[in-house]
This record gives structure tokens, C-alpha cells and sequence, in this order.
């Protein structure tokens, strides 16, 4: 008998887009994904979620409302100026005032720990009003070179480690093996985790932030180089190394011209990360605006807060821009 | 110069791709190799650059044995035309060309892609000799045109002095008025440099204009080897019928 004869459509085999099966795996997974869900709180937060919804309605009340609009309250007007008590300043010249500076009277409330009471005194302050301004801008200056420090050492550790790890211009598989999984392993620690090591090690500021930065994102880097690298087309390759040029020239004349663009990409999209990065960096104690926002949380001034996160946020999409502006340019 | 003795090369298939040649090129010669697909030309020039090692057999370059050991002497000797261009598409003319002096040039200076002048003056005047101008210097490989792409590719192989420059299919993706053109210019360049010149071909009648020497192959073995004037009718129509491709042939049957 022929088995190959060919079938008339009438009895060709019908075929179900849901069967039985699909519908248990359904089930199970539903199962699955409940508890999961209920695991992470998914539950809680659409209950607290929609009584929210309901309470701007003025329908019951809510927490998180009213945690937004214990921040939101104190957050407006957002703190640019900054009030100093004299007698807390080294030097103060009265006759010689910073610019556009004045001083004022005012209470200035101090809490005793000793006795835990409030004591209240009269004294004088000397007020600049953007003080505050300056201050958190020239921390942001300095989380901007952070990021930028990140990135060139980062650069200076991904290049040769990338080529290292790249298949065909490591000079031995065990180099190879070698390089990736110390990529690997800068990749698998979070800044945050390194940052924490690094401030025991180097104290508090802005070194333990540039390094934690530099070994996460070389990480990155190197894999991205090397696969670069490994994807770069062989022929050009190949006629400069029949021709007798070493592997390092060939590499620079075959292979960087070629993933020169992407390589770009990837260092502006690192250092615009590592700008991010470096925000919160300074949480942990190394360095930047981070270590400013922390402390104006811990002593609940939400209106410092809210410039610190306005200047983050300005700072991120006016860079976002001109990096743009210059991979353009660099093309 | 070149001689090949008793060469033959089996692939591990047992497919015999070169067969017991023996030939002699002189300096300055123009050869062209002609053959169907898969009649050893390839296998033939992999092994004069030393990335085919010969089953049995001599290639000898001048009184230099070709191994694995003095690899890289003779690829320093050989200029390469490859017949998909294998430009860096990034790089410019200039550098394109000077790239094929990188065996020569010290590490630290290419890294910067700083050449000597003179050598600067030499891409010049090949880059002149192919046909470019001054203003194609600093353009990319890749915003030339096909044909442009290939005179560089011939600059870079002439830029090292070589003694040898070998054209695999040069012309392989061009019209027949710049294939002309380059074959042309591949030949003037050769013979101001007094460079041998192997190259493969597809089409005969090029062969014929050009080369001053004929090398046809099959299965591995030469079937004619002198220069075009020598041809015969018969052999011309044999090789018509094994160089040119069925569906050439019927293309040209209707024309």
C-alpha cells in the first residue's frame, strides 16, 4: 500500500487552536501566578491603588493619598534659598555680605537629645536666597563628573578586557574564558553593593561612587565590545591578515572602523546611565547629590527634596538631549 | 619566478582539487586562469598565498620554498585583489590603501594612522594610475561606486611593491565596459611595476585581450597553458564551452 498517496482535504486532520491541554496549563498557571502575586503584595497594591482613585473622588480615605500629600504639602514652593544662623557661621562679616544676601531675625529651634526638649531662641540669619540652589547644582556638577569619571575608567577597563574576551582576537581560549567571566562577574554586582564595599575602603565621597560606577559598567561595556568585535564582517579581516598584518593591526584598521558607531552608542548610553546611577548613589555614602538627598529625607525637608529631584530630572533629559546632539555629530 | 612542481592537492573528501601541475611564471608576466566553477584556480591561488598547503609537491617563490614556517615572508611578497572588494567600508581611500602596508609599518604608528610621506605619495600615485582623484582621498570605501572600490582594492595590492599580485575574480560583479576599465588599469599597474600578475577570469574574451598568457584548467589539470595568439579555434570553443556558464550561454544565443 501506498502511504504517500496524497489525502483528498475532506479527510485531512483538523486542528484545534485551544484544546483541553492548553486550558489546564492555563489553570495551573493562573494557580502559579496568583501566589506569586499575592507573594509581592500585586493584591494590596490594587486595593490601596483604587481607594486612592476613590479618595480624590473625596469617596473613603487612603493612605497613600495621604502619604502623597504629607510629601506633596511640604514639597511646594521648593526650597531655593538657604537661611544660616549667624552665630553657627565661622566667619561673618557683617559689613561685607555675599551677593544679593540679607540677614534677618528669626527663631531658631534646636532639640536637645540630653533632655529631648525643643529649646527656642531668638537669633539672626543671614539668608541668601538662592543658596540652596547654588548648592544643589554644584553637587550636581560633581555627580555629573562622577558619571563621567565612571565612564571614561569604565572605557579604559572594557577596551582591552572586551578584546580579551572576544573570540577571535583573544590570544588563547583560556584568556577568553577568563576575561568573560571577570565581565561577567563586574556586571553581576550591583553600584550599590560595590559602593557600600568601597566606602570602607576608601571613605565617604565621591571615589567609592567613580569606582563602584567604573567596574558595574566595564562589565557592560566589555561584553558589548566583545560581541561587537566577534559580529565585525570577516572579510575585510581576513584580506588584511593575508597580507601579513598582525592581529592587533588588523584589528585596528579591519575591525574598529567597523564597530566604531556602535561603540559610540554604547558609551552614551552607559554614560547617560551612570549619570542616573550616580544619583542615588550617594544614598550609601559615596558621593553626589545622593548623600544631599538622603540627608534632606531623613529630616523630612520635602521642599529641599523637591529641588534636588527637579535638578536630577532637568539635568537627565538635558543631557539625554545633548549627548543625542553629539552621536550625531560624531557619525 | 613562481614555480609550481608537481603540485597536487586532495581535500579530505578525496576530491583531487589541484592534479599534478607544473608550471612556471615568469616575472612580469599577465596570467590569467580560466575554468569552470570548481576547476582548482582558487585552490591553485590559495596555495601561492599560503593559505592552501599542497598534498604533494613544490611551490617555489624565487629559491623559497612556500610552508607554514616563511608564511609570512611571502604574504609580505604577494599583493590580494579579492573578488568581493573586502574594503573597510568605514575607512577612507587613503587609509584603505595604506592599510596593505601594515606588515611594515610599526605598531605604534598605524595605531595613530601615521605614514611616512613618501608612502603617503605612493597611494597617490596608484591611486592616479587606477583612475581616482584627489578629492576621492578622503572618502569612505563604502560611498564609492563598485567600480571605484575595486581600483582601490588594486592600489592596495600594488601599495607594498609586491612581486606577485594575485586578482581573484576581479571583475566578477562589474558591466563590461568597467570591466574593461579596471582589467585596464590592473594591467598598466602591473606593467609600470613590473608585477606578475595571476588572475582568475570567467570571461574569455577578456583573457584573450589581456593576458599575455593563458592558463585554463579542468578537474584539476591544465589543459592549455600559452599565450592567447596560440589559441586554436577548436580550443577557443572548448574553453567557450567550459568557462562560460549554461545560462550565459543562452542569453547570449538569444541576443
Amino acid at each position: 500500500m501506498n502511504t504517500n498517496a496524497v489525502k483528498s482535504w475532506h479527510n485531512w486532520e483538523l486542528h484545534q487552536a485551544v484544546t483541553p491541554k492548553t486550558i489546564i496549563v492555563l489553570f495551573i498557571l493562573f494557580i502559579l501566578f496568583s501566589i506569586s502575586a499575592h507573594n509581592t503584595q500585586i493584591d494590596k497594591a490594587a486595593v490601596e491603588t483604587a481607594k486612592a482613585g476613590l479618595s480624590v473622588f473625596g469617596i473613603g480615605e487612603s493612605d497613600v493619598l495621604a502619604g502623597a500629600s504629607r510629601f506633596i504639602s511640604k514639597a511646594f514652593p521648593i526650597q531655593i534659598s538657604q537661611r544660616t544662623a549667624v552665630n553657627r557661621l565661622n566667619k561673618f562679616d557683617r559689613d561685607n555680605l555675599p551677593l544679593f544676601s540679607y540677614t534677618e531675625m528669626g527663631e531658631d529651634k534646636q532639640y536637645d537629645a540630653l533632655t529631648e526638649t525643643w529649646t527656642v531662641e531668638k537669633s539672626e540669619f543671614l539668608v541668601e536666597p538662592i543658596g540652596y540652589l547654588k548648592k544643589v547644582l554644584i553637587k550636581m556638577l560633581e555627580t555629573i563628573e562622577m558619571g563621567f569619571w565612571g565612564t571614561v575608567i569604565s572605557i579604559g577597563i572594557a577596551l582591552p578586557l572586551g578584546i580579551l574576551a572576544s573570540q577571535n582576537y583573544s590570544p588563547h581560549r583560556f584568556v577568553y574564558t577568563f576575561a568573560r567571566s571577570w565581565l561577567s562577574f563586574h556586571r553581576a554586582m550591583p553600584e550599590l553593593i560595590i559602593a557600600l564595599i568601597l566606602v570602607l575602603m576608601y571613605g565617604f565621597g565621591p571615589i567609592a561612587g567613580v569606582l563602584a560606577l567604573a567596574i558595574h559598567t566595564s562589565g557592560v561595556l566589555g561584553k558589548f565590545f566583545a560581541d561587537e568585535i566577534e559580529n565585525a564582517p570577516p572579510g575585510p579581516q581576513l584580506a588584511l591578515a593575508s597580507s601579513g598584518a598582525a592581529s592587533l593591526k588588523v584589528l585596528r584598521y579591519a575591525v574598529f572602523p567597523h564597530v566604531y558607531p556602535a561603540w559610540i552608542a554604547y558609551v552614551q548610553y552607559i554614560f547617560e546611565r551612570n549619570i542616573r546611577t550616580a544619583t542615588v548613589l550617594g544614598i550609601v555614602g559615596a558621593g553626589g547629590i545622593g548623600m544631599e538627598l538622603k540627608g534632606r529625607w531623613d529630616l523630612f525637608d520635602y521642599d529641599h527634596v523637591a529641588t534636588i529631584l527637579l535638578a536630577i530630572f532637568i539635568t537627565v533629559v538635558v543631557l539625554e538631549y545633548f549627548s543625542q546632539k553629539l552621536r550625531k555629530q560624531a557619525l | 619566478m613562481l614555480k609550481f612542481e608537481s603540485v597536487s592537492r586532495i581535500f579530505s573528501d578525496g576530491t583531487k582539487a589541484v592534479d599534478n601541475v607544473s608550471l612556471h611564471i615568469k616575472p612580469g608576466e599577465f596570467c590569467v586562469l580560466l575554468g569552470p566553477s570548481g576547476a582548482g584556480k582558487s585552490t591553485l591561488m590559495n596555495m601561492i598565498n599560503g593559505m592552501v598547503q599542497p598534498s604533494s609537491g613544490k611551490v617555489k617563490l624565487g629559491d623559497l620554498v612556500l610552508n607554514k614556517n616563511n608564511l609570512i615572508t611571502i604574504q609580505r611578497r604577494i599583493g590580494m585583489i579579492h573578488q568581493q572588494l573586502h574594503l573597510v567600508p568605514r575607512l577612507s581611500v587613503l587609509h584603505n590603501v595604506l592599510a596593505g602596508l601594515l606588515p611594515t609599518t610599526g605598531f605604534w604608528h598605524s595605531l595613530i594612522k601615521s605614514f611616512p610621506i613618501d608612502k603617503q605619495r605612493h597611494a597617490f600615485q596608484l591611486l592616479d594610475e587606477v583612475g581616482l582623484q584627489e578629492k576621492h582621498l578622503t572618502r569612505r570605501a563604502s560611498e564609492l561606486s563598485g567600480g571605484q572600490q575595486q581600483r582601490v582594492a588594486i592600489a592596495r595590492a600594488f601599495i607594498s611593491n609586491p612581486e606577485i599580485v594575485l586578482a581573484d575574480e576581479p571583475v566578477a560583479s562589474l558591466d563590461p565596459a568597467m570591466s574593461r576599465s579596471i582589467l585596464d588599469s590592473l594591467k598598466t599597474a602591473a606593467k609600470n611595476h613590473g608585477t606578475t600578475v595571476i588572475c582568475t577570469l570567467h570571461q574569455l574574451d577578456y583573457a584573450l585581450e589581456f593576458a599575455d598568457r593563458i592558463i585554463a584548467l579542468r578537474d584539476g589539470k591544465v589543459f592549455f597553458d600559452g599565450p592567447p595568439h596560440q589559441l586554436d579555434i577548436e580550443t577557443q570553443t572548448n574553453l567557450y564551452d567550459l568557462v562560460v556558464s549554461p545560462t550565459q550561454k543562452s542569453e547570449r544565443a538569444a541576443a
